[in-house]
């Protein structure tokens, strides 16, 4: 009996250790699971090169087909 | 075509950058340590900053080119200048897109109106407007003036942007390799701020220069069209 009251108050104690630990993680983004939350800044990271790769290959593919086509009109 | 050895020089120096660019992102992810207080996320700075060394060069440019080309008259300097200035709006939404995305974890907010971010939206509009007052005049030698004008206006705002985060304050952390006492960044991550700006330089000076020969062939159409028409 005393065993299982010991038990019991250390399992609180550590849960009450680990709840406190996660709160301020989990109050930085609410609504988010951590998993989730530790996740987002690879995403974040992977999204800002995806744009700059997307912009300047944009801006190649605009300058390419503008070169080809005063290229035929001179031709002409 | 005209300016064949200007494109083929392009050509190679574009090529150059996208080889730099592949090896900055191997060095990104597999070779730069993870910055102690930020982690991951700090790793958007090497794509980040470079984009806006090139984006304030280019717009130097336009700025150098459209005072010659109002004193000198010579059309060559205002075709630069249009070349300079589409690769500085591409450099610079790079900056305005990838910026916010670190800053909603390193700030917890996407945006907010300090100094450096909204004068750089600031620059962003000014450069829009030069194309829009070139397309919007009747008269193109008038509409090339008054985007020379734009053009010089404009670049006054890229040294209140670097000055901004020393002046004002500021959420924007403040420059840690152009700085008067040197660059204060660990040795890995300055090479791999240097390959970054490398790389881009390269890119945009290819891009930059076939972009530029399409400005002379389409005067060269312009002047062909004229003289069919009479």
């Amino acid at each position: 009996m005393l065993l299982s009251k010991r038990l019991l108050r250390r399992c609180a104690t550590a849960l009450l250790g680990l709840l406190i630990a996660a709160t301020p993680a989990l109050a930085q983004m609410p609504g988010q699971d951590l998993g989730a939350q530790t996740m987002r800044p690879y995403r974040f990271v992977f999204i800002a090169y995806a744009i700059a790769w997307i912009l300047v290959f944009g801006w190649v593919v605009s300058v390419a087909r503008r070169l080809s086509h005063l290229a035929r009109r001179l031709e002409e | 075509m005209p300016s064949k050895n200007v494109r083929t020089a392009g050509g190679v120096m574009a090529m150059l950058g996208v080889v730099g660019v592949l090896v900055l992102h191997w060095m990104v992810f597999f070779w730069t340590p993870t910055e102690a207080n930020q982690g991951i996320i700090q790793r958007i700075f090497y794509i980040h900053m470079p984009s806006a060394v090139v984006a304030f060069l280019a717009f130097g440019i336009v700025a150098i080119c459209s005072a010659l080309y109002l004193w000198l008259g010579d059309d060559h300097l205002d075709q630069a200048a249009v070349a300079a200035a589409e690769g500085g709006i591409v450099f610079t939404t790079i900056v305005l897109l990838t910026g916010p995305l670190w800053g909603r974890i390193a700030w917890g907010t996407y945006w907010t109106w300090e100094p450096r971010l909204t004068l750089t939206l600031l620059l962003w509009f000014i450069y829009l407007g030069y194309f829009l007052v070139r397309a919007s005049t009747e008269n193109p030698d008038r509409g090339k003036r008054f985007a020379a004008v734009v053009g010089i206006v404009g670049a006054l705002d890229i040294p209140l942007i670097h000055l901004s985060v020393r002046w004002f304050r500021s959420l924007h952390p403040g420059p840690v390799v152009i700085k008067p006492e040197g660059p204060t960044l660990a040795p890995q991550m300055m090479t791999t701020i240097m390959v970054g700006l490398v790389s881009l330089l390269l890119l945009f000076a290819g891009i930059f220069l076939i972009r530029y020969t399409i400005e002379v062939a389409k005067q060269t159409l312009d002047v062909r069209d004229q003289q069919a028409r009479v």
